[in-house]
């Protein structure tokens, strides 16, 4: 197969991707990536909301629930409860514990024990679940400081579940993706006519700007269309969902990309060695 | 407490550990200079990233991707070069320069981060 060649390439301060930082928030992130392909940039976004690790409920146990609302749909709101996250590179997956059916490598346990004793209407909050670990909690956004509401109970109504927490990623359910959202942009002045505008009459009378048009040139009414030319600026807003901070999102998604394509490169050196041939050592270091 | 699992057929998700990762479909065995990689449990997200990795060395002629079948996670990633390199080695390369292209984003990222004052910050 042989596989002993290189000529790699090198990334300097000006000849590599670039990063401007716009802004940062408790939950959001804005930044503009340059120099680099589409291919690159949309790797990045398809990571952050797939394949960052998060801490959400996966298992749920009712030992009483006599609530008007179903034990699946309660089950499901607990899954979607935004919890803090940091812990989650400690944690195994599922898979890859051998526990059963679960056990604290692996799993964080949730109880959530409310009854209503008065006339009026209870509401029950993500901060009414107790954790087993004083390091993985519901997050509670400072503006709403009650958390989550989870469920309503009337006098007498009661609601008994156990909870397990579990690392997971965004590809197997949504209740993992660390981001509501990723806001990802290119060519806001549609240069390279990779969308249409729908119109009745002239499309730039009939659609506002961009929010990023104010990045780039504007294209004069003459300028020919330079069907070679290719995005290379990308705008991002990544807002989290409280489970990590939104920097972190970013960094762990890179590393999170990098394994990935360390790890092919790494079985196919091994096929390369089985066949007798010398050892390739990368020219990264993970 | 007894917690039952449900079981559903995931359709080979989340990868098992020694289940295989990579494949190398020859084209011609005679031929090294073309072949078709399979690589397990990956999407797009390598894929499109990759193939433009390895198109960016001039030694590629070809180098094109496909999910064979929406139900099946994995890709096919064909590469034909001029016959200066093998196509192993163009893939070699590829997933080295990604790596160290992830990498530099990192790194410039972390410093940009670290960097406060160069950019706004908000509490709410
Ligand atoms: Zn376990």
């Amino acid at each position: 197969m042989n596989i002993d060649h290189h000529s790699g390439l090198s990334f300097t301060e000006a000849g590599g991707p670039q990063i401007a930082i716009k802004e940062v928030t408790p939950t959001t992130v804005t930044f503009v990536l340059s120099n680099t392909d589409l291919s690159v940039a949309n790797a990045l976004r398809r990571v952050m909301i797939a394949e960052v690790p998060t801490i959400a409920i996966d298992l749920v146990d009712f030992e009483l629930n006599t609530t008007v609302l179903a034990d699946e749909f309660i089950a499901h709101r607990l899954g979607l409860i935004p919890i803090i996250s940091h812990q989650a590179v400690h944690l195994n997956y599922r898979h890859e514990c051998t526990c059963s059916p679960y056990c604290e490598e692996c799993s964080v346990l949730f109880s959530l024990d409310v009854s209503c004793q008065s006339e009026n209407a209870m509401s029950v909050y993500s901060t009414h679940l107790v954790s087993s670990s004083p390091a993985v909690q519901p997050y509670v956004d400072p503006a709403n400081e009650k958390g989550v509401l989870i469920a309503k109970l009337r006098k007498g109504q009661q609601l008994h579940v156990k909870a397990i927490a579990r690392k997971g990623t965004g590809k197997e359910h949504a209740k993992w993706a660390p981001c509501t959202g990723v806001a990802f942009e290119y060519d806001p002045h549609n240069k390279l006519r990779h969308t249409t505008y729908w119109h009745e009459e002239d499309a730039r009378k009939e659609w506002p700007l961009s929010a990023k048009a104010v990045e780039e040139p504007a294209p004069r009414d003459d300028e020919p269309f330079d069907y070679k030319a290719k995005p290379e600026r990308f705008y991002f807003t990544v807002e989290s969902t409280g489970a990590l901070p939104p920097t972190t999102i970013v960094t762990q998604a890179l590393d999170v990309l990098m394994r990935k394509l360390a790890e092919v490169h790494r079985v196919l050196g091994g096929i390369a060695e089985a066949q007798g041939e010398p050892v390739v050592q990368p020219t990264y270091n993970l | 407490m007894s917690m039952i699992e449900p079981v559903e057929d995931t359709h080979g998700f989340p990868f098992t550990e020694g289940a295989t990762k990579f494949e190398i479909i020859p084209t011609d065995a005679a031929d090294p200079s073309s072949a078709t990689f399979v690589v397990h449990d990956e999407d797009h997200t390598l894929g499109n990233s990759l193939r433009f990795m390895v198109m960016k060395n001039p030694a590629v002629s070809f180098c094109g991707y496909s999910i064979p079948h929406p139900s099946e996670f994995k890709i096919h990633m064909r590469i034909q070069t001029d016959g200066s390199i093998t196509a192993a080695q163009a893939l070699n390369q590829g997933l080295d320069d990604l790596v160290a292209l992830s990498e530099h984003v990192l790194a410039t990222f972390e410093a940009k981060v670290a960097a406060k004052g160069d950019y706004e910050t908000r509490d709410i």
